[in-house]
């Protein structure tokens, strides 16, 4: 078959040769359960404890106990957001996030709301950036947690977490950011940032699916999500995923030491992309914000084109993309990002998302627009949707 | 998702595009919706269509039920045109995610718009030649 590129890596990443040799002995060398107290789980043990330490240094926590390991970004945003809310019920009833985080922690909200709490959706601007003005004015009395994504999954938009977390800290509340996104992309410093809780996914950064993590603070109060066992300080029942873990911190470790020149690389594959794009497509306009984004995610919207058609010819020429986010991408609904940032519906029915990883060359790009072009002039030679029916 | 029948179609439309001299072409959807179809004939002085064409903005199923809508009314009279159903096309079909079903339906209902694009035309034609 002919050629392929991936180019959908903020859906999930393949593991680095680094991470899975990290991972390899823990399957069969070092198989013991890390909470027996005999040698072998003392190996184990060590192992948990190395990958702990190093994305607590990698994120600038102030000790390596506050991170609790998780089966991954979802299950520690459903513990943020239902933990922390259930723990400080007695405060109060209300929690503030925004319209365009993921699913993992709206639908937690939802099922907040119908054990009767309170949450408030903050809007975001055309660019999707939640409005501090707004942010400042839903705060009530009874709030007790404000979760904002640190780094949008469909459009790369990157919230100023640190205003944020400082006005919740200014009214006594808690804040937990979904970093998922934002990890290797941009710089996470926990204590500087004021961070109380963060969400991090080891498989979007070449580390394994099914692990990921919540930073706790030491000092906010928790509800268990997960019970049955001692494991993470009694806070989450389970034996350890010992090899997805010891990815995970190898992973992150990687990820935050080669920060600068990965980023440098997903620029200019970034920058390349978009001036090849608008040199040879019209009608296409970039959705999020114009600085304030992460270099591997591009959003762009195909005038008069279906974005589950164009997805699907993409990949007949071997080239992998998405339609938001991978969760969503079955569904007929327009994407809740692209619709809060108020994308009118037949841009955002035209909208696909390319990311990037530092492996992809300019020739794969090269490739990847002409069969772009191709692809969507097929499908406009044959819409019934006119130029003259938009302007 | 999808099968293979669907996707090849998809890739290979038969019946995309217009079609030069058309008397009847009915249009469904809006594009806030996020589909709009329409479906061109080309109807011969014995009532019978000979030729028939499609354009879609939409989703792969959206495009297959528009192409396979067109295969189906070649060849076929006004009458048995407007007999085609949406469960019709589905069959050709084969096998639709439930969620894509509609599409289906939207393509039985551009094929009855077009043939009533047809038979107005018609009579607009008939009324101008009887002034005459």
């Amino acid at each position: 078959m002919g050629r392929k590129v991936y180019l959908d890596n903020a859906a999930t990443t393949y593991v680095s040769s680094e991470v899975l040799a990290e991972m390899l002995p823990c399957f069969n060398a070092i198989y013991g359960n890390s909470n027996s107290l005999h040698s072998f789980g003392r190996e184990a043990s060590a192992i948990v404890d190395r990958a702990r330490d190093r994305i607590a240094h990698a994120i600038n926590a102030a000790k390596s106990n506050e991170i609790y390991f998780t089966s991954g970004g979802t299950e520690a945003d459903n513990w943020a957001i239902k933990g922390l809310a259930h723990a400080y019920s007695n405060k109060g009833k209300h929690i503030i996030t925004s319209q365009i985080e993921h699913h993992a922690v709206l639908d937690a909200c939802k099922q907040l709301e119908e054990e009767g709490y309170e949450v408030t959706y903050l809007p975001v601007d055309k660019t999707g950036l939640v409005n501090i003005v707004d942010l400042i004015h839903s705060i009530r009395k009874d709030t007790t947690l404000i979760s904002i994504m640190a780094v949008n999954n469909e459009v790369g938009t990157i919230q100023n977490i640190k205003a944020i977390a400082k006005i919740a800290h200014d009214y006594g509340i808690i804040f937990h950011t979904d970093a998922v996104q934002a990890v290797g992309a941009i710089r996470l410093d926990v204590q500087d940032m004021e961070i109380d809780a963060m969400t991090l996914s080891a498989h979007k950064i070449f580390g394994p699916k099914g692990v990921g993590c919540l930073y706790l603070k030491n000092g906010i109060r928790i509800e268990s999500l997960i019970v049955g066992g001692s494991q993470e300080r009694a806070k989450r029942g389970g034996t350890l995923n010992v090899p997805a873990i010891a990815g995970f911190g190898k992973a992150v470790e990687i990820a935050v030491r080669d920060i600068v020149i990965n980023q440098q690389k997903l620029r200019s594959i970034r920058d390349y992309f978009l001036r090849s794009v608008n040199e040879k497509i019209e009608y296409v306009h970039l959705n999020g914000h114009p600085q304030q984004k992460v270099n591997g995610i591009v959003n762009l919207s195909f005038e008069m084109v279906d974005k589950e058609s164009l997805l699907m010819l993409l990949d007949m020429d071997g080239v992998a993309v998405s339609t938001g986010s991978a969760c969503t991408s079955n569904s007929v609904e327009p994407s809740h990002v692209l619709k809060a940032m108020g994308i009118e519906d037949v841009l955002a029915n035209g909208s696909i998302r390319f990311s990037f990883s530092k492996n992809i060359s300019k020739s794969d790009i090269d490739y990847v627009v002409e069969v772009l072009e191709k692809d969507v002039a097929k499908l406009r030679s044959i819409s019934a949707l006119t130029k003259a029916g938009r302007k | 998702m999808y099968n293979g029948l669907i996707l090849e179609r998809f890739q290979n439309p038969r019946f995309a595009g217009g079609l030069r001299g058309a008397n009847g072409t009915g249009k469904v959807g809006n594009d806030e919706c996020g589909d709009v179809v329409k479906i061109y004939i080309l109807v011969d002085d014995a009532g019978i269509i000979t030729n028939a064409k499609f354009k879609a903005y939409g989703g792969v199923c959206t495009i297959v039920a528009c192409d396979i809508a067109c295969e189906l009314l070649i060849g076929k009279t006004l009458e048995d045109a407007l007999r085609i159903s949406n469960n019709d096309i589905l069959e050709e079909m084969r096998s639709v995610p439930d969620s894509k079903e509609y599409t289906a339906s939207l393509a039985e209902e551009a094929i009855k718009n077009a043939v009533e694009d047809y038979y107005k035309r018609k009579e607009r034609e008939e009324r101008k030649q009887q002034e005459n």
